[in-house]
């Protein structure tokens, strides 16, 4: 029984997880511009993470080691500098553009002006981490979370045609602006399979203290949760398409993004926007910076857990602070949540295939999963997926020139 | 053994399981006409940062000494004090026995004086 709680529980709260400022912002983006075309993307983004996850989570219940320990250990400093480096560097931007998101969010609630509220902010995220337990980390926000569920309400509500959105789940090239198209497929690739999910997801099943009889619970979590998620994703998609698409508005900013709302909640939209918002991105906000705290004291072999006594992982807690503290001080100067979501989405998928390679080799090896190493099927998807990863990470940066304004 | 694959970059716990950090560094020793042999472990960021590049690893002793380090760093685990490599890498010594924890205990004195710290 207690585990079929913990299952729908985590099956929840990925859904809470899933929705922010960046899946947000693209999927609204991909919407207004190009209806149910890039459906697709969202689909196999979805499914990219939630394989990942699965393999993280396995390493985690069966290796009994987080991606970040287990990269570490398997392939050395010289290797995992570059992946550490660059999962700091996007937890960072990642961070700024939630704090941000969550400040736009209470600004369309006050009316008072968003760079006032990233402080605010920035300190109720660090007075949850360190008085919440994981139990509060990870449930409290993801239970919040359901709130995005609006989204996909909102889409039922306008009816769209299922013919329509049949056809825009497979791949198909667009008559016009191939490279804004092909810039928004991949931002939404970045934006939804975030590396900071992965090592957070395994450090989750290490504090949850997951063992080997636990992969069933980690393999329903991961694709029915993320599968969710998705479906949420495919409802910013289908809500922006619906009521942007026929005037054809683009969507610059968040701000206007909340129109989206318009026909199926009324007067109350703007509200419901706002809530939405502001709870995924300060669940993303909770979650990126105590990941920054994972990563940093599992690459360096410091002893680390939300669940342990504050002055036991006192390293631990001034890692996930100074990072964010930075993320506030340089949120604080005033910037623009959209470009910095966009920024960090790029980075993401240019530094995709080093995150990737390393689980081709990990879920090969006794060491990390004993028996359970991935057969044909898991390998061929990592491979095909390094492949694809480092055919995005080549062509990224010419699309975003291209195709990014 | 291999140092590259079964050492480096491995957590290592003191006897009773308190992680001390990684091997980040490995020291090697060359008697007279003799192969080299393994002498001991090297623990902290100084010594990360040599194996990354020496202007880091400078800087990082920069650093600890700034901060009124202890001069035992990086932490040096002798071969003989060594008792099993394996999923971790096991010392005989507790880890007040060596300097490891030096800035995890001092910043436990700030984190314990916050409320709910303790």
């Amino acid at each position: 029984m207690k585990k079929i709680f913990t299952l729908v529980l985590g099956v929840v709260t990925s859904i809470g997880g899933f929705v922010e400022a960046g899946s947000i912002s693209t999927a609204a983006q991909a919407g207004a511009e190009f209806g149910f075309a890039l459906l697709w993307a969202v689909a196999v983004a979805t499914l990219i993470l939630a394989s990942l996850a699965e393999m993280a989570g396995r390493v985690a219940a069966v290796g009994q080691r987080t991606i970040a320990a287990a990269v570490r250990e398997r392939f050395g400093i010289h290797f995992q500098i570059v992946p550490l480096v660059a999962e700091l560097a996007i937890d960072l931007l990642l961070l700024m553009a939630e704090l941000g998101g969550v400040a736009i969010a209470v600004m369309l609630l006050t009316g008072v002006g968003f760079a006032w509220w990233v402080l605010p902010v920035g300190i109720v995220v660090w007075l949850v981490l360190w008085f919440g337990n994981f139990d509060v980390i990870e449930n409290g926000v993801g239970l919040l979370g359901i709130i995005t569920l609006s989204f996909v309400y909102s889409a039922w509500q306008l009816a769209p045609d299922s013919h329509h959105i049949l056809s825009g789940l497979v791949p198909a090239l667009p008559g016009h602006h191939l490279a804004r198209y092909g810039f928004l497929a991949i931002s939404i690739v970045g934006a939804t399979v975030s590396p900071y999910l992965l090592n957070f997801y395994s450090s989750g099943a290490i504090e949850e203290k997951w063992s080997e009889s636990d992969r069933w619970i980690n393999r329903v979590t991961s694709f029915v949760g993320m599968g969710f998620g998705g479906f949420v994703s495919m409802g910013v998609l289908i809500s922006s398409a619906m009521v942007f698409g026929p005037q054809h508005i683009q969507v610059n900013s968040f701000v206007q993004a909340a129109q989206m709302f318009a026909p199926v909640f009324g007067p109350w939209a703007i509200t419901v926007f706002a809530l939405a918002l502001g709870v995924g991105c300060f669940g993303a906000a909770v979650e990126i910076t105590v990941n920054a705290g994972y990563v940093i004291s599992q690459s360096l072999g410091w002893t680390w857990g939300v669940d342990k006594k504050r002055r036991d992982v006192s390293r631990f807690v001034v890692a996930y602070t100074v990072v964010l503290l930075l993320a506030i001080a340089i949120a604080s100067m005033g910037f623009d949540p959209l470009q910095m979501t966009l920024i960090s989405v790029a980075l993401t998928v240019v530094l995709a295939p080093v995150v990737v390679l390393p689980f081709l080799v990990l879920m090969n090896e006794e060491r990390y999963v004993k028996e359970h190493t991935s057969g044909p099927f898991g390998n061929g998807l990592l491979a095909v997926l390094t492949i694809v990863c480092s055919l995005m990470a080549i062509v990224v940066i010419p699309l975003q020139i291209l195709g990014g304004g | 053994m291999d140092v590259c694959r079964d050492l480096l970059d491995k957590q290592v716990v003191d006897r009773n399981g308190r992680w001390l950090g990684r091997v980040d560094g490995v020291v090697l020793e060359r008697p007279e006409s003799e192969p080299p042999r393994l002498a001991a472990i090297l623990i902290g960021p100084v010594a990360l940062g040599f194996r990354l590049h020496p202007a880091i690893g400078r800087w990082m002793a920069a650093l600890e000494r700034t901060w009124g380090l202890p001069k035992r760093r990086p932490v040096r685990i002798g071969l003989e004090h060594i008792v099993d490599i394996g999923r971790y890498v096991k010392t005989d010594l507790s880890s007040s026995e060596t300097d490891a924890l030096a800035v995890e205990q001092k910043l436990r004195r700030w984190i314990a004086r916050i409320p709910g710290g303790g």
